[in-house]
C-alpha cells in the first residue's frame, strides 16, 4: 500500500490530486483533492483546502474540509475551518473552530 | 513506520503541482510539475513522470524527468529512465539503456564555476595575440608598399599574391633599386606565367583567361558554373 505521504521535514506549495491515500506528516499549504483517504498526523502542519474521502486529522489544519465519508478530528487535532461530511467525529482534546455541515 | 516518517512518497496516483521542498528523502511514482528541492534523496521511480527542477544531495531517476537535476553528491539515471534538462553533480551515472537530452557537467558547483571563469577569461586572451599576429604582417607588407610606391604606379602587384613572400620582397626593395626589383619580380611572374602557358599549350588547353587574371589580380575569379538564370539549365537540356 504505498500511498503518498508528504514526511516530516517536507514542506509543500501548490496542488495534490490524488487517486489513493494521502498522509501528511509535513507541511502542506495550497489545496489537496484525494478520492481515497486522508490522514493529517500529528505535528504535520495544512493551511489547505481538502476534499476527499474520509479524513482522520490529528494535526493543524487551517482550511475548510469537505468530505464524502467521515471526518474524524482525534486528540491532538487543532482544527481552523469549516467541515462538511456525512459523519463527524470530535475526540476529547481536539480543538475545533469553525462550522459544521452534516447536510450532504 | 519508521521508513515512512523518513521518506516522502508521492503515489503512482498522485499529482503534485507546485513546490516540494525540505529536508529527507523522496520517492515519486507519480507526477509532480513544479519544483523540488530536498535535502536528501530523490528518487524518480519507474512511473515517476517529473517536470520540474530537481534539486537534491542524490537523484536517482528510473522514470521520466523534464527539467535539470542538480545534487551535490550524484546523479543516478538508470536503464529505461528518460532525462530531458540538465544534469549537473560531482558524479553522474547513466545505465545502459538510460535516454538523456541535455548538459551533462560532471564537477562540483563550487569547483565547476572558477574552472568555468579561467576558461572564458584565458579564451579573449589567446584572441588578442593572433590579432597582433594578423596585424603585424599586413603591416611589414604595408611598410614595403609604401617604400616602393613613391616611384611606381600603385600596381603593387605581386605582393598580395603570396602574403607571405612580401616580408622577403620589403628588405630587396629597401636595398636595391625599388624599379629593377620591381621588374625582377614582374619578369619573375611573367616567366612563370610563359611556362604556365607553354604547359597549357602541351596539354591543349587555352590559358589566356588565366594569365590575364593574374596579372590584374584584384578582380574575383570567375564563378565556376556560368551564371544563368533559374530554369534556363532545364529547358537547355530540353532542347
Amino acid at each position: 500500500m504505498a500511498s503518498t505521504v508528504i514526511g516530516a521535514g517536507i514542506t509543500i506549495e501548490g496542488e495534490i490530486t490524488s487517486d489513493e491515500d494521502v498522509v501528511v506528516q509535513g507541511t502542506f499549504r495550497g489545496k489537496l483533492v484525494a478520492k481515497d483517504a486522508v490522514t493529517i498526523e500529528q505535528g504535520a502542519m495544512v493551511e489547505a483546502d481538502i476534499a476527499s474521502g474520509p479524513v482522520a486529522i490529528s494535526g493543524g489544519v487551517t482550511g475548510n474540509i469537505l468530505s464524502t465519508d467521515r471526518v474524524d478530528l482525534q486528540t491532538g487535532a487543532r482544527v481552523i475551518g469549516n467541515v462538511k461530511a456525512t459523519r463527524i467525529t470530535i475526540a476529547d482534546g481536539a480543538q475545533f473552530k469553525g462550522n459544521v455541515d452534516m447536510d450532504v | 513506520m519508521a521508513e515512512t516518517t523518513a521518506t516522502t512518497v508521492i503515489g503512482r496516483a498522485t499529482l503534485v503541482r507546485g513546490r516540494v521542498t525540505g529536508m529527507g528523502d523522496l520517492e515519486i511514482a507519480g507526477h509532480v510539475e513544479g519544483e523540488i528541492a530536498c535535502s536528501g534523496e530523490a528518487l524518480v521511480d519507474t512511473s515517476g513522470l517529473v517536470a520540474a527542477n530537481i534539486n537534491a544531495r542524490r537523484i536517482v531517476v528510473r522514470g521520466a524527468v523534464k527539467g535539470d537535476l542538480i545534487a551535490d553528491e550524484f546523479v543516478h539515471i538508470e536503464a529505461g529512465a528518460k532525462v530531458v534538462g540538465n544534469l549537473r553533480a560531482a558524479r553522474i551515472a547513466i545505465a545502459l539503456g538510460g535516454l538523456v537530452r541535455g548538459q551533462v557537467q560532471t564537477t562540483a558547483p563550487a569547483v565547476a564555476r572558477p574552472a568555468a571563469r579561467t576558461a572564458t577569461a584565458s579564451a579573449p586572451l589567446r584572441a588578442p595575440n593572433t590579432l597582433i599576429a594578423a596585424t603585424a604582417a599586413p603591416a611589414a607588407a604595408r611598410e614595403a608598399r609604401a617604400a616602393a610606391a613613391a616611384p611606381a604606379p600603385a600596381k603593387a602587384a605581386p605582393a598580395p599574391h603570396i602574403p607571405s613572400a612580401a616580408p622577403v620582397v620589403a628588405p630587396r626593395l629597401v636595398s636595391a633599386p625599388v624599379v629593377a626589383a620591381r621588374q625582377v619580380v614582374g619578369q619573375a611572374t611573367q616567366g612563370a606565367q610563359a611556362t604556365q602557358g607553354a604547359q597549357d599549350a602541351k596539354t591543349g588547353r587555352d590559358s589566356m583567361p588565366f594569365g590575364a587574371l593574374q596579372g590584374s589580380r584584384r578582380v574575383p575569379p570567375p564563378p565556376v558554373v556560368p551564371v544563368l538564370k533559374k530554369g534556363t539549365k532545364a529547358v537547355q537540356k530540353k532542347r
